[in-house]
């Protein structure tokens, strides 16, 4: 069985972790005192972009790469913390900010100095007042301690921690919106480009990190790239001769929910399979898996011919999914993937923003054609069509064979695809909500058809076996079109 | 200049400009919902969509970008000779791709879900983006089958009502509320497909504050649909059935270039027409309300004089007879030049103050001549409006052409009146709304032995008159107007004048005739010749090189 | 409809304590606009909810118009536009907390609190005739290892069935 390695949660459960002097047994501050004292910022920013670590967030861009678009003679740069964890299924930011807040102080303030920044806005959802009162007092202590405000440790660092309360608006974890849910206004994401690298927070340069991906800052400046990079595979991208390295490296705090015996947090090297997750979360709740959602509810859903995929950031989006945010919601037989899709619609729905055209209104479109089919009131023709082919005459006519249509799943399918297409990856909305709603929609409906088709037959919601609510992967668009990343030598 | 590949078209547009904008340059239609020029873009109706070209390295051939642009954020600019594409190209777009199409098709659906279709019954059918651009490039069925949002109809302020359920939240009126009048009543409640603009109201529904600033009539011309419907035109006219002219509004001297809608019966409509300089795309509600008086059913129609006390209606020769024997009769021995008065109207084209000022120099010899307007009002900044103080259209011009032209002294304010109060004989051209008179006023009026006065409504200033000529709109004449930033523009006969009115230079040049002048002008433009000739600044004011645009005084 | 205004009778004020919270969150951005949400969760925590007299009062210390102020509330669905009950309940209903009986747990609470869910522009449904209790289903609150979960005021309760959730009710005050 794949082994935990604890990095990021290694003092998690020590007790009074959260307090300075306990962190500072545990290494605490040292390798923030390493940064200031053997590197200077290039060097740091260097470090992070060497090590190959990518945003922890969702979208999983190089951070080393974001950081090298702000430009440097623009002050003031802010940076602003993304602790807005409400993707579905994700949950680790929460036991950071509740457990062990000095850590991502001591991320922040790497990031600060090597970017130059003196104010950090750390954004937390509204929900999480617990996680934002233990932030608050470890920020007091670590100001008390000499480590945040002006003239940190005598070196002439200055940095500044405010903590900036969400009200419950998931959109506010989209960096844009939750810049301008920071300004003080709703929380509607901005066009790109300009890119908050380059105008964001106030109109000034900004960097938004996750606080996992902030939290990785000391362990890469402590323990080095080279430590670093062991952890998780570097696959070579095919597409440039020679592969150029695309690393994915690093642990992942891993939250698995759902249908396991062990739901929680497990801090993983990336790369291992789904199988293997489910295995470490203490097995499988139930006889069989039916699905997995991979990366948090926008991600596309995986069947369980698709379990072999590896979870990182290359290797689930070659299988036209994603890691996302990195929960993991496992379903097994007894679950309805109708009624899950609406669950998830429901979600999509009432955290649009209402911004722009086709997520505004598509979403709740989407939402209402999947509740007719839940509620076994989707459409499916009565009059079947004739299929058109080579006749039993040997001429082009009429086959006398007849097709069923289902139009209410054409429907879905072309309304998802219209507010973002997941075939082009192409999206006619302002922000990446368009293809988190129709990502779940269209992968859900094509790889578990079967499973919609029955509901819109039998005019009710109806749970199929596996094996028969499961598109075969013959049939499977993502099985068929994924490809399994090698890795570099 | 950017050189830029637009379709098949190979043009040049100047560095700033967006694809919209350069699209209808050269007549291109991008749609677009939430673009406006004189606004921000938040790019946030998705309409206009067009597909940008990109040298993709891996294929070294310049291909479809893989993202369609926003054409309103696009800005066009000249790129590094390394940049550009194809060698030349500073930027290639196509806004009529398959892709694009089927984008826009797409978006249109969406718009359209909880739309409710009511266009019969609709103030915006005719002139609505929705309807048209549904019909240029939209499907011709819905496929919607769900339930419609109906979000109540909604009373926003003195003249604006909203009609939610047409809204497509493009949010232009909220952006106009936030930068152009700063404001700020208007905003959206709740989120996503509830999305409602709204004024600020208590839990209940009851309003906290209105729209009622004096820009808030914009919000309806900028509403590409007939959501913000405006009070003063609902249910009044099918926007097809009225003509429209290109005018000035007279509102004030600011001189908001407008268009005049309008049918047989009268004046419909305001709208303000763009103008760079001057009102940019605005007009404020004093002005765009203000047009009323010109349909009043109180307006002067015939000429009216003074018998037994009483104004009674009269035929034009009886009272321009009436002038005349006062000036060239029996009794005109006792009237000096100097003892007659001639003011002019800054409610006036120049055009009326030339022949005005032509008629007192050269036929009645004075030099006495004043200039009359509406009282002042008050002024009102906006962040990028004003609303200026004086509410005559044409002080600016009136004053320099009834003194500039001969070099008389033009009297104003207390000395005006001060020499009115010494008059014999006074002609008095007012107009425009009623102008009510201060006491000092009236009391110089008073004193006059025979005043003669040239307006369109009855008022204060007819009540004291001897003789009321019966005069003209600024809807129903031609002529220019000079505003206070010296811009001359011209005003267009749309409307009959009521009844016998007539236009106000032919009432002075019909008089001067008869007391032996030799003005013989037959239109406005002629007198604008014959200004450009004699007025100092005026040489380019003539009304072929004034047009639509304006010329501005040198 | 009316062209009315309706005026606010009964201003709001930050008490001192909360005034000298503000004035240290008015230190910390650039503008004065960006301390809306904190600003709001203070009123809110003091008033219960936000009336038009805390918006207005908002709006001015701000310095943006009003209707900033209620643009913001509405668009936020953790700021109450109408008074709430003593005990906030909030149902987690996303897909974790659902595959973990969500449903069984808010029933559970509908039969014993006596009371619908709350609506999001209609919370008085969802408040029980004692205004002890509002009870309303929100989104993810991440927490899906311990689902399902619920939020009373601002204390999570994990891994809930029927019997926890009556030891929690009967333990408040």
């Amino acid at each position: 069985m794949v082994q935990e390695r604890r990095i990021l949660y290694e003092h998690l459960d020590v007790p009074d972790i959260n307090t300075f002097d306990v962190f500072r047994q545990y290494d605490g501050y040292k390798r923030f005192e390493k940064a200031i004292n053997e590197y200077q910022p290039d060097d740091i920013s260097k470090m992070v972009m060497d090590s190959g670590l990518k945003g922890r967030g969702g979208a999983g861009f190089s951070t080393g790469l974001k950081w090298s678009f702000v430009p440097k003679d623009i002050k003031p740069c802010y940076l602003c913390c993304n602790a807005d964890e409400s993707e579905p299924g994700t949950f680790s930011n929460r036991y950071v900010l509740e457990r062990n807040p000095h850590l991502l102080i001591e991320g922040i303030l790497i990031c600060c100095y090597a970017m130059g920044i003196e104010t950090t806005y750390v954004y937390i959802r509204g929900e999480f007042t617990l996680g934002k009162k233990m932030l608050d007092a470890a920020i007091a202590e670590a100001s008390a301690k000499g480590y945040l405000g002006k003239n940190i440790l005598g070196t002439g660092l200055d940095v500044d921690i405010y903590t900036h309360p969400g009200a419950g608006a998931y959109i506010c974890g989209e960096e844009t919106g939750l810049i301008e849910s920071l300004e003080g206004k709703r929380g509607q994401p901005r066009n790109k480009p300009p890119f908050p690298a380059v105008e964001g927070v106030f109109k000034k340069p900004t960097v938004v990190q996750n606080v996992e991906t902030l939290c990785n800052l000391p362990f890469i400046v402590g323990n080095g790239v080279e430590w670093y990079t062991q952890m998780g595979p570097t696959y070579g991208d095919a597409r440039f001769d020679p592969p150029k390295p695309d690393p994915n490296t690093g642990t992942k705090l891993y939250c698995i929910s759902g249908d396991v015996n062990k739901p929680g947090v497990y801090e993983l090297d990336l790369g291992l399979t789904c199988t293997e997750l489910i295995e470490v979360a203490g097995g499988l709740r139930g006889e069989e898996v039916k699905a997995v959602i991979p990366g948090g509810s926008s991600a596309p859903i995986l069947t369980h011919y698709e379990l072999d995929t590896r979870l990182d950031f290359t290797s689930l989006t070659l299988a036209k999914s994603m890691l996302g945010s990195g929960g993991i919601i496992v379903m097994n037989e007894t679950r309805n993937i109708v009624d899950c899709l609406l669950n998830i619609m429901k979600f999509y729905a009432h955290e649009s923003c209402g911004q722009c055209t086709p997520c505004r209104w598509g979403t709740p479109w989407v939402r209402d054609i999947v509740q007719r089919i839940a509620d076994g009131k989707g459409r499916q023709s009565t009059i079947t069509r004739p299929k058109f082919g080579i006749a039993e005459n040997g001429r082009w006519g009429d086959t006398g064979e007849t097709e069923e249509i289902y139009e209410d799943l054409d429907l879905l399918e072309s309304v998802a695809n219209n507010i973002a297409n997941v075939d082009t990856m192409t999206w006619n909305t302002i922000c990446v909500f368009g293809i988190a709603v129709s990502w779940p929609a269209v992968s859900y409906m094509r790889k578990f058809r079967p499973e919609f088709e029955a509901c819109i037959r039998e005019g009710k919601l109806v749970t199929l076996s596996v094996a028969e609510a499961t598109m075969k992967p013959e049939e499977n668009y993502a099985y068929q079109q994924r490809i399994i990343p090698r890795e570099m030598e | 200049m950017a050189f830029i590949k637009l379709n098949d078209l190979e043009v040049e547009v100047e560095d700033g400009t967006n694809v919209v904008e350069a699209a209808r340059q050269h007549g291109i239609e991008v749609p677009h919902y939430c673009y406006h020029p004189g606004l921000s873009r938040p790019a946030n109706c998705r309409m206009c969509l067009v597909e940008p070209y990109v040298f993709f390295p891996p294929a070294g051939a310049i291909v479809p970008d893989r993202q369609l642009a926003t054409g309103c954020t696009t800005v066009l600019r000249t790129a590094p000779p390394d940049r550009k594409l194809d060698g030349k190209y500073d930027f290639i777009v196509q806004t009529d791709s398959p892709r694009v199409k089927k984008a826009r098709e797409d978006i249109l659906e969406f718009l359209l879900v909880h739309h409710p279709l009511d266009c019969p019954v609709c103030d915006q059918a005719g002139e609505c983006d929705l309807q048209d651009f549904s019909y240029r490039h939209g499907h011709d069925k819905s496929r919607y089958l769900e339930v419609k949002n109906v979000p109540p109809k909604k009373d926003l302020g003195p003249d604006v009502l909203l009609y939610s359920t047409r809204c497509i939240v493009c949010t232009r009126c909220i952006r106009f509320c936030d930068e152009v009048s700063g404001s700020g009543e208007l905003g959206l409640i709740h989120r996503g497909s509830h999305d409602e603009i709204d004024i600020p109201r208590n839990h209940g529904g009851a309003p906290l504050q209105l729209l009622d600033n004096k820009l808030a009539g914009n919000v309806v011309d900028i509403c590409p649909v007939g959501a913000l419907i405006s009070k003063d035109f609902l249910f009044k006219s099918r926007p097809w059935f009225m003509k429209k002219t290109n005018s000035i509004c007279a509102g004030c001297s600011v001189g908001c270039n407008i268009t005049l809608e309008y049918k047989e019966d009268g004046v419909y409509r305001l709208k303000p027409r763009f103008h760079g300089e001057i009102n940019q795309h605005w007009m404020c509600d004093d002005g765009r309300l203000g047009y009323h008086y010109v349909n009043s059913d109180d307006r002067l129609q015939l000429p009216l004089k003074r018998v037994d006390g009483e104004l009674t209606p009269t035929h034009w020769a009886d009272a321009l007879a009436l002038i005349t024997e006062k000036l060239l009769g029996t009794e005109a021995a006792d009237v000096a030049p100097e003892d007659i008065v001639v003011i002019g109207s800054a409610q006036g084209t120049n055009e009326d103050n030339y022949v005005l000022q032509q008629f007192a120099h050269d036929v009645l010899k004075t030099t006495q001549v004043g200039l009359f307007g509406q009282l002042p009002g008050e002024e009102h900044k906006f962040p990028q409006f004003t609303i200026e103080a004086d509410k005559n259209p044409n002080t600016a011009g009136a004053r320099t052409i009834l003194g500039a032209a001969n070099g008389n002294v033009v009297l104003e304010g207390d000395a005006l009146w001060e020499r009115v109060a010494g008059a014999k004989v006074v002609y008095l051209v007012s107009g425009g709304p009623e102008r009510p008179l201060e006491a000092a006023e009236s009391a110089a009026l008073e004193k006059v032995d025979f005043l003669v006065v040239q307006d369109v409504l009855p008022s204060d200033v007819t009540q004291l008159a001897d003789v009321v000529l019966p005069g003209t709109t600024f809807a129903e004449k031609d002529g220019t107007f000079t505003n206070s930033t010296g811009w001359v523009q011209r005003i267009r006969k749309t409307i009959d004048a009521p009844g016998e009115a007539r236009v106000d230079w032919e009432i002075t040049q019909q008089l001067a005739k008869q007391l032996g002048g030799e003005m013989n002008y037959h239109f406005a433009g002629e007198i604008a010749l014959a200004i450009a000739e004699n007025v100092p600044g005026y040489g380019e004011a003539t009304h072929q090189k004034v047009g639509d645009e304006g010329v501005k005084l040198t | 409809m009316s062209d009315e205004i309706i005026q606010i009778e009964t201003p709001f004020q930050f008490t001192e304590e909360n005034r000298l919270e503000f004035d240290k969150l008015m230190g910390r951005y650039p503008v004065k606009e960006a301390a809306m949400l904190p600003t709001l969760h203070l009123a809110q925590k003091q008033e219960g909810y936000i009336s038009p007299a805390v918006m207005r009062y908002v709006a001015e210390l701000l310095e943006v118009s009003l209707m900033k102020v209620k643009d913001v509330v509405t668009f936020y669905p953790m700021f109450f536009e109408e008074p709430v009950g003593q005990y906030v309940i909030r149902v987690c209903h996303t897909l974790p907390c659902a595959l973990r009986d969500c449903k069984v747990v808010l029933e559970h609470l509908k039969t014993k609190l006596n009371t619908d869910v709350a609506a999001e522009t209609d919370l008085a449904k969802g408040t029980t005739s004692d205004g002890r209790f509002t009870l309303m289903k929100v989104e993810c609150l991440a927490s899906c290892d311990v689902a399902p979960v619920i939020m009373i005021n601002d204390d999570l309760h994990r891994n809930l069935t029927p019997e926890k959730v009556d030891e929690i009710l009967d333990n408040l005050e």
